[in-house]
């Protein structure tokens, strides 16, 4: 089986006068990226883009060596595909089983036997064997999205996208999700957007930050993460020449970026100390850009 | 949790396999739907302990089971249809298209196409082709009322159900348009009541999923109204063939969707030319038996 591949030239997506994406160049290869970006910089759209669920404004998008936008192809790239949508509903008086064994077989898995078999597999994966049985409408939202993540796990598949798969789940669930992650990612791409950073730096290999529809950083996490030593102190007050400060749970203020003083208490960059400088110090979302006229 | 990561098999059926394999989950789906198992009851109720003596003229029961195969199969289609509009994100990337889905959910209409043929059974039972209360017309004329009026009603309604599923977002559509066709059938039946030998109006009195064919007479017997039940069925057919394209219209492209438009418009001049004939064929004028 040759090595999985996706590559985007130049793509771009608008919703009318709004411009999600714009002028995206990508290759992925299978690991895990993570997607990091404000609200609105066009994250949830690259990966529909992805996903085939919409098709790019612009630009060339191919996956896996097919075009999506040949319906025959699209077809072939869906067999291979794992979608977890950042918003997902339940049909009601579904269980948690019929929920996925559902999709199994729209997935083509038409041999009960082992369709049925894959759908414990899957539920099993997210920690809910024993809730199967159990109506989706009666289950916690952490639940929920572990549902939906059972769905998208279907058939190991080769290409893996996941719209901030750990919103809502409980710390424990999330290791967890993290080892199954990657494992799958050792010869499937899983792309995964996501506001939380140590999901990121504890998980993926390769970040890419997407600010107003582009690519704003695309490399190693180290090497983002390197990107703030030195720039990262503790102090007593807040630091009116860092361009961010907060309060720590010390009661100590961590103080990222701008003008750094001499003798300060330096201490390691984390993930989000080097996604915030990149951003600007700015820790306000920002919103689409609107197409220039 | 203690699982251990094993990769499952990869996926290849056919498209055959699969569309059978969805068709029979959502027919199982649709049979456990409660609006369907109540209108299958009170249909084969109302059909079965019929025959009593006190009825006059067929078209005084017919209506009970089109509207409860027919009106009810509609309502539990187009939910059925909706159903999954919630997860429409996960379920419009898989392998499956959203025509072969309709297709699926098109095949339920056979559960109630079976009920509605046993509900015919089950009104000759009530009442042999023999009794009067079919008027004037022939034995095979009147089976073909019965058909008209009972077993395309019950394949009729179920498909609209889909077709309305795929298209429309208000969840009580199913229910307006029942209501609409209900009202629709009676204002056109009190229409032909005041002009029973206008052609015009009998082709009015046709332009329905249901009509009916006969009425009590004043003066004793059965009156039959002029139009043709056998061309009524061809117009019903053509509509169920309407239904099918219109629902699986939704999210087709390229070839796909230039052959559905193509077939819609052959289906409906068909129609149309059924219609016509239906209206004008048969009695030209009403009889009394």
């Amino acid at each position: 089986m040759a090595t999985a591949s996706i590559s985007l030239r130049d793509v771009g997506r608008t919703f009318g006068a709004t411009r999600a994406l714009a002028g995206v160049d990508l290759d992925l290869k299978p690991g895990v990226t993570g997607l990091l970006g404000p609200n609105g910089a066009g994250k949830t759209t690259l990966l529909r883009l992805l996903a085939t669920a919409l098709p790019p404004s612009q630009g060339q998008l191919s996956v896996l060596g097919l075009d999506p936008e040949v319906p025959a192809e699209r077809t072939g790239i869906r067999r291979q595909l794992g979608y977890l949508p950042q918003e997902i509903g339940f049909p009601r008086g579904f269980t948690a089983f019929a929920f996925v064994d559902y999709i199994a077989l729209l997935k083509e898995w038409t041999q009960p036997a082992a369709r049925h078999a894959e759908v414990r597999r899957v539920l099993d994966l997210v920690g809910l064997s024993d809730l199967g049985t159990k109506r989706i409408r009666a289950m916690s939202g952490g639940q929920r999205r572990r549902v939906a993540l059972a769905q998208a796990l279907l058939g190991s598949p080769r290409v893996l996208i996941l719209d901030e798969p750990t919103t809502g789940v409980d710390p424990e669930q999330r290791v967890t999700l993290r080892t199954v992650l990657a494992e799958i990612a050792r010869t499937s791409i899983v792309v995964l957007s996501t506001h939380q950073t140590e999901d990121v730096a504890a998980l993926c290999e390769r970040v890419i930050v997407l600010d107003r529809g582009r690519v704003r950083y695309d490399g190693p996490v180290t090497e983002l993460t390197g990107q703030a030593a030195g720039r990262v102190w503790l102090a007593d007050e807040p630091d009116p020449a860092a361009k961010v400060s907060w309060r720590t749970g010390t009661g100590r203020y961590r103080n990222v970026g701008g003008r750094v003083r001499d003798g300060v208490e330096h201490v390691e960059p984390s993930l989000e100390d080097a996604y915030l400088l990149l951003r600007g110090g700015s820790p306000e979302p920002e919103t689409t850009q609107e197409v220039a006229s | 949790m203690t699982a251990t990561l094993t990769f499952g098999p990869t996926a290849t059926s056919p498209g055959r396999a699969t569309l059978n394999a969805l068709a029979a989950r959502e027919l199982r789906r649709f049979v456990l739907s409660p609006v369907f198992l109540l209108g299958v009851v009170l249909a084969e109720w109302t059909t079965w302990t019929g025959g009593g003596g006190t009825t006059t003229e067929i078209d005084e029961v017919n209506g009970y089971p089109a509207v409860f195969l027919g009106g009810f199969g509609m309502m539990a289609a187009y939910w059925l249809t909706r159903s999954m509009r919630a997860s429409e994100p996960v379920v419009g990337v898989t392998p499956v298209t959203r025509a072969a889905r309709t297709a699926a959910l098109c095949w339920v209409a056979i559960v109630p196409l079976s009920c509605g043929v046993l509900t015919l059974f089950g009104m000759l039972h009530s009442y042999p082709v023999g009794d009067a209360v079919y008027g004037p017309f022939s034995p095979s004329a009147r089976i073909a009322v019965l058909v008209a009026q009972i077993v395309l009603p019950a394949l009729g309604g179920p498909l609209l159900g889909v077709a309305l599923g795929r298209w429309v977002r208000f969840p009580g559509a199913a229910f307006v348009l029942f209501l609409v066709i209900f009202g629709w059938v009676e204002l056109v039946t009190i229409l032909a009541m005041w002009h029973v030998n206008s052609a015009l109006v009998a082709v009015l009195r046709l332009f329905s999923p249901f009509a009916f064919f006969t009425l009590q007479s004043d003066f004793g017997g059965v009156t039959a109204w002029r139009g043709s039940p056998w061309f009524f069925i061809g117009w019903q057919l053509a509509l169920c063939a309407i239904a099918i394209l219109v629902a699986l219209l939704r999210g087709a492209e390229g070839r796909t969707r230039s052959r559905i438009i193509r077939a819609l418009g052959v289906a409906g001049v068909a129609a149309v030319i059924l219609l016509v004939l239906a209206g004008l064929g048969g009695f030209t004028h009403t009889l009394t038996a």
